[in-house]
C-alpha cells in the first residue's frame, strides 16, 4: 500500500496462525527485496507474548527483523504451532543471508488493524501494518 | 508574523482523509485551530507557503500533526516544517513540546532511528584541487565506510567499550584519540548526553548494534562529497569557515540498529503503562508517559544513551574519512568538522519560565547567535543548521535564529522532504536510469543496488530550494551557503 515515507503492508488470512504466517512471508520478501527465498536447514522456535491481537503481530514481526539482523538469518516459511491472540509459538525455516538485510527498522503500531471479514470466500482476518524503513 | 494574512476555508485537497479548517498567518504559516478536532490541546501550525502546503495536505500529515496536538502537556503548537511528510505517530518534520512538569515524553515523537543527523566536515582543499583524485576519495570512502543494514564496523564496540560510548559518546572517542576537542565543541551537546543511562538500554538493542560503530547504514543514509557553490552570507560563512568553490563532506547517519531497538522496546513498554497513567490517544504509536514518571525517565536516559552512540558513530566515520583523505591528498590535508546536528530527538530545554521536553523528529534544532548552547565560535552568527537536499540536488548551509525560539521552540526542517513512495518512486525511473542521470551531470555514485537508489531519486522528494526558502523567510533560520554534490555514497 502506498505510503510516503514508509512501507505499508497488507495481508490477509483465515485465521490468525495464517495472518502471522503470510506477515511473516511479507516481511522475509521485504527483507530480501523480492528475492526468492527457498529456505534451507533445520527449522528454530520462534515464540512472543503480547498484551493483544495488534501488539502480537507488531512483537512478532520485530521479532523476525531481530533475528534477521543480528544473526543473517531471514524467515521465511512457517509452521504455527500455537496462535492466541496473546502468545504465537512457531517453527520457522528461513534462509542465511551473508549480509543482515537491508531496508526495515521496525514494525510499528501507527495504523496498525487487524479486523475481522465476515462471510463468504473473503471471511478470516485482515491486518494492516507500516513498516519503518 | 502572527496576523492574520487570509483566510482559506478548509484545506486543500487532503487526499480522501479528513479536512480540516485553516488559515494563513503569514505568506510561510498556515494554522490548523485547536477547534478543528475535539480532542486538541494546542492548534497545529504548518510552515509552508502555497505550493509546499498543497504537497503536505496530499498524505496523511495533518492527521499526525493533529495526533500529535492532543498530547498531555503540550504547550504553544504543534509545528511541522515545510519538508513535513507523513511518517507514524509524529509525522517527519515535526515538532512538539511538553511541559516537563506534568507533560509526556513519547518514544513515537523521536522515531526509531534516535539522533539520525548531519555532520558537516570543510577540507583545506577546494574542489578544483581536488578534482583530479576525486574518483578516488570517493571509492576509498565507500571501501571504509561500511553500508547497509546490519553491516559492522571497524570500530567495533562490545562490553565496557560499549558501556562507555553509550554513556560518554564522543567524549569517549576523544580519549580513544578518535576525536579532537574542536570536533566535540562543533557538535550538538558536545557529542554526549549525561542524561544518558546505559542500564536502561536492553540486552538485545545491545546485540543489535554493538557492533555499529562506525557505519552507514541504510535508507535515506549517506556520505556525500560536495562543493560550495554560492555563499548567500559572506559574514556567517567565515565564522564557519566556509568558502566558495571549497570541498565539503556531508554525513547523515544516526543510532543504527541499537537505536531502533531502543525504540521499539520503549514503544512497547509505554503502551503497557497508558491505561495507567490515564493517557487515552489516537495513534497507538504515539505511546507515551509523563516524563517525570519512572517510565518516562528511563526511556529519556535510554533515548540520551543512543544519541550518544550516534554522535560516536559519526565521529568514527569523521576518524575513517580524515584517514582516506589523509592518503588521498597527502598528510597535511585536514577535514574540519563545522558543526553536527541531531535531527530525531527529545530534548529537556528551558524556553522562557518553562522546562520543556521539545520533540523534533525529522527536524532541526536552530538556536540563535545569543543563545548559550550555540558554541563559543558561533556566537553572534548563530548555530549552524545542516540541510540535506536529495541525491543530485543541493544542501544547504544555514544558521539558527534567537527569533526562531518563539516561532517554532527553536526548531527548522531537516532536509527536503519526500513526496512520493518508494514504491511511486521506482515507477518513475529505475535505478540504472537515475545513475546514468547522476553521473551525467558529473556525480559519481557508490550504492549498494539500483532499487535503493530508485527509491531515493531525486523526483521523490519535494524542492530542497523551495523548502529552504520557507525556512529563510519564515525567520526560522538564515542561508549561508548552498552545496551540490561531487560524489555520493549511498547507505
Amino acid at each position: 500500500m502506498d505510503h510516503t515515507s514508509e512501507v505499508q503492508l497488507e495481508v490477509g488470512a483465515e485465521s490468525l496462525a495464517g495472518l502471522a504466517a503470510e506477515a511473516g512471508r511479507a516481511l522475509g520478501l521485504l527483507m530480501l527485496r523480492g528475492a526468492p527465498p527457498a529456505p534451507e536447514g533445520p527449522s528454530r522456535l520462534l515464540e512472543v507474548t503480547s498484551v493483544d491481537r495488534e501488539a502480537l503481530l507488531v512483537d512478532w514481526l520485530n521479532e523476525i527483523l531481530f533475528v534477521a539482523e543480528t544473526e543473517g538469518w531471514v524467515a521465511v516459511d512457517f509452521d504455527v504451532l500455537e496462535a492466541s491472540p496473546t502468545r504465537l509459538a512457531v517453527n520457522a525455516r528461513g534462509v542465511s543471508v551473508e549480509e543482515p538485510p537491508s531496508l526495515v527498522k521496525a514494525a510499528t503500531f501507527h495504523g496498525l488493524r487487524v479486523v475481522e471479514q465476515a462471510g463468504g470466500l473473503q471471511a478470516g482476518l485482515q491486518a494492516e501494518v507500516i513498516f519503518d524503513v | 508574523m502572527k496576523t492574520m494574512h487570509e483566510t482559506s476555508p478548509t484545506v486543500p485537497a487532503a487526499g480522501n482523509g479528513p479536512r480540516y479548517p485553516s488559515h494563513r498567518l503569514s505568506p510561510w504559516l498556515v494554522e490548523v485551530p485547536a477547534s478543528a478536532r475535539s480532542d486538541m490541546r494546542v492548534p497545529a501550525r504548518v510552515y509552508a507557503d502555497e505550493e509546499l502546503w498543497r504537497q503536505i495536505a496530499k498524505d496523511r500529515t495533518l492527521d499526525q500533526l493533529l495526533n500529535v496536538s492532543t498530547l498531555p502537556g503540550a504547550v504553544s503548537a504543534a509545528y511541522a516544517m515545510p519538508d513535513a511528510h507523513e511518517g507514524y505517530g509524529f509525522p517527519v518534520g515535526g515538532v512538539a513540546a511538553f511541559r516537563a512538569k506534568d507533560g509526556v515524553i513519547s518514544p513515537g515523537g523521536v522515531g526509531y532511528d534516535i539522533n539520525c543527523g548531519v555532520r558537516l566536515l570543510a577540507a583545506d582543499l577546494d574542489a578544483s584541487e581536488a578534482r583530479p583524485r576525486l574518483e578516488g576519495l570517493v571509492h576509498e570512502l565507500s571501501r571504509r565506510i561500511p553500508a547497509g543494514t546490519g553491516k559492522g564496523g571497524r570500530h567495533r564496540s562490545g562490553g565496557e567499550e560499549l558501556e562507555r560510548v553509550l554513556g560518554e559518546g564522543c567524549r569517549y572517542l576523544l580519549e580513544r584519540g578518535l576525536a579532537s576537542p574542536e570536533d566535540l565543541e562543533n557538535t550538538e551537546a558536545g557529542g554526549s548526553f549525561e542524561t544518558a543511562d546505559p542500564r536502561a538500554v536492553s540486552d538485545r538493542a545491545r546485540q543489535r548494534g554493538g557492533d555499529q560503530l562506525g557505519t552507514l547504514g541504510s535508507g535515506n543514509h549517506f556520505v556525500e562529497v560536495q562543493r560550495v557553490e554560492r555563499v548567500f552570507d559572506a559574514k556567517a560563512a567565515t565564522a564557519l569557515g566556509l568558502r566558495e568553490g571549497q570541498l565539503t563532506i556531508l554525513i547523515h547517519t544516526g543510532s543504527r540498529g541499537l537505536g531502533h531497538q531502543v525504540c521499539t522496546d520503549y514503544v512497547r513498554a509505554m503502551d503497557a503503562v497508558m491505561a495507567r497513567h490515564g493517557i487515552v490517544l489516537p495513534d497507538r504509536e504515539l505511546a507515551c508517559a509523563p516524563f517525570s514518571s519512572p517510565e518516562g525517565r528511563k526511556y529519556f536516559g535510554a533515548m540520551c544513551a543512543a544519541a550518544n552512540f550516534a554522535f560516536a558513530n559519526r565521529q568514527a566515520i569523521t576518524h575513517s574519512a580524515r584517514e582516506v583523505f589523509r592518503r588521498t591528498y597527502g598528510e597535511s590535508s585536514r577535514l574540519r568538522v563545522v558543526y553536527d546536528v541531531a535531527h530525531n530527538m527529545a530534548k529537556l530545554e528551558r524556553h522562557g519560565k518553562q522546562d520543556l521536553v521539545v520533540h523534533r523528529k525529522g527536524a532541526t534544532r536552530a538556536f540563535g547567535p545569543t543563545h548559550p548552547e550555540t558554541p563559543a565560535a558561533y556566537r553572534g552568527v548563530g548555530q549552524p543548521v545542516l540541510i540535506p537536499g536529495s541525491m543530485g540536488t543541493a544542501s544547504y548551509v544555514l544558521v539558527g535564529t534567537d527569533e526562531a525560539l518563539g516561532l517554532s521552540f527553536g526548531s527548522t526542517c531537516h532536509g527536503a522532504g519526500r513526496a512520493m513512495s518508494r514504491t511511486a518512486a521506482k515507477k518513475v525511473q529505475s535505478g540504472q536510469e537515475v545513475r546514468k542521470e547522476l553521473e551525467a551531470k558529473g556525480i559519481i555514485v557508490r550504492a549498494p543496488g539500483g532499487g535503493e537508489l530508485a527509491e531515493e531519486a531525486p523526483h521523490a522528494y519535494k524542492d530542497v530550494d523551495r523548502v529552504v526558502e520557507v525556512v529563510h523567510q519564515a525567520g526560522l533560520a538564515r542561508k549561508v551557503a548552498r552545496l551540490v554534490p561531487l560524489g555520493v555514497i549511498k547507505g
